[in-house]
This record gives C-alpha cells, structure tokens and sequence, in this order.
C-alpha cells in the first residue's frame, strides 16, 4: 500500500532585487564613423584594425559602410570608453562621434 | 617611392631627391594649419556632452604637439639617409604609424583650409593659398597611399 506522504510547505521563493550593475544600468553610446571625401578607404581600414584590433575583413565591412552609407555605428560602449574611442578616431582624423544608445 | 624591405625590424623605402625633399618639407613645416576643434557628438544633449567636446579638443591638442615633435625627430634623426642619387628611408613600427598620422592632419587640414570641397580635383582659377594647400593636400596624400599599398603588393623582399 502506498504511504501517504506529510504534507509540508514549500518555502516562498526568494525574490531578489534587480541585480544588474550600476555599469549596465548605466547609459550606452554608439560610437560612429562619419563619411568624409578625403580620408583613403585603406587608411580608414588601417586605423579600424589599429583602434578597435579587428581583422582587415572586419575593419573593411566598416570602412565600407561608412563610404556607402554615409556613417558606420563601430561599438555600443559605456560613456568612458566610447570617448576613448572617439579620442583614438579623432586623433587620427576620422570624423568619429559618440552619440546616445538609447 | 618603393618598398626595398620589410621585417620585424621595420620598413626600408628608396625615395628619389624629388620625393625626399616633398617629404622632409612637408615634416618640417607640420602643423601646417591651425588647429580646428571637433565636435564630440550630433544628437546627445546631456550638459555632460560639453564638457566631454573640451576634453577632446583639449586632447587633439596636445596629440597634435605631440605629432609636431615626432615629425621633427623623424627629419632630424638618421631615418632618411642618401644612397647614391637617391634617398633611403628607414622606419620602425611606430615610426610608420606617426609618419602616416602626420601625412593624413597634413591631408584633412589643408582640405578643411580649402572649405571642405566634395571634389578634390585642382581648382580652376586657384588663389596661392589654395594652390598651396591643394598641393599639400596631394602630396600628403601620395605618401600615405606608399605607404599603405607598397606593403600589400608584396614588393619587397620580406626580412627575417
């Protein structure tokens, strides 16, 4: 005959608050190449694979973008490093903006 | 210009007089404008975005200082050296790196100076200024462009 168990009480789940970090709470920014008539294609490929280390096929797919679509969006960054980037860009003279995420 | 080697050690070009006195000017007179401050972004409207554009002219700056001493090092030292009639330029990885960051401010701030034209053909009827700027434009440019390309045609004989 099967035994009957004791009921017991299962314990109320744990709810825990919102554990995201301040860093992922925190606000996003695209970092964009904007297109310019003066700056080479290979140059602009080279400085994609020096700033962000991408490997040429990469860095061209950008470079490519931003010749025919008028800009590129490169990263989705915190606000420190997405004007890190813009730094390293602008020091190289690519017209490079960081704009919002969201 | 063309790529003699290429190593772990750097890059050696054979430049003719012609090409090495264009480069050794073009170096000597950098910065050749005045600095033009940038902006940091097009949409974002936090008060925060103001300061981050001081921070990045003030940056472009001082990197551009920076370039202006490298630009000096690199005539003033033994990197550009006569062989014959001709010149040899020899260049380590960073060398390289600056050199084509001084030719490409070189190549955008004489456009910029020439209004920022969509076509980079000669002007027709030029004033001095714009011609010296077109000039400098091109022939920044046509440094940059050996040494982008010279590597990848696999020119030259590549050093252990």
């Amino acid at each position: 005959m099967p035994s009957i168990s004791e009921p017991h009480t299962i314990p109320a789940p744990t709810i825990e608050n919102d554990t995201r970090s301040d860093d992922e709470l925190a606000p996003t920014y695209y970092v964009v190449c904007w297109n310019d008539p003066v700056n080479f294609m290979d140059y602009v490929t080279h400085v994609f694979m020096k700033v962000f280390g991408w490997q040429r096929q990469k860095a061209a797919k950008h470079m490519l973008e931003v010749h025919e679509q008028g800009k590129s969006v490169l990263i989705r960054e915190g606000a420190e490093k997405a004007e890190f980037y813009v730094h390293q860009l602008q020091g190289y003279k690519l017209q490079a903006t960081m704009e919002p995420a969201e | 210009m063309r790529l003699l080697t290429q190593g772990k050690g750097g890059w050696r070009y054979q430049l003719s007089r012609a090409e090495a006195q264009a480069l050794r000017s073009l170096l000597r007179l950098f910065p050749t404008t005045a600095t033009v401050a940038v902006r940091i972004t097009h949409t974002d409207t936090d008060p925060k975005a103001v300061e981050r554009e001081k921070l990045l002219n003030d940056s472009l700056a001082q990197h551009r200082e920076e370039l202006r001493r490298k630009a000096q090092h690199l005539i003033g030292g033994d990197r550009l050296k006569v062989w014959g009639d001709r010149y040899v330029l020899s260049l380590g990885l960073d060398d390289r790196e600056v050199l084509l960051q001084i030719l490409n401010d070189i190549r955008v701030e004489s456009w910029r100076a020439l209004d920022q034209p969509e076509d980079l053909d000669p002007l027709p009827n030029p004033s001095e200024s714009e011609r010296v700027h077109h000039t400098r434009m091109s022939l920044a440019g046509y440094f940059e462009c050996m040494l982008l390309n010279l590597e990848e045609t696999g020119q030259a004989a590549t050093e252990q």
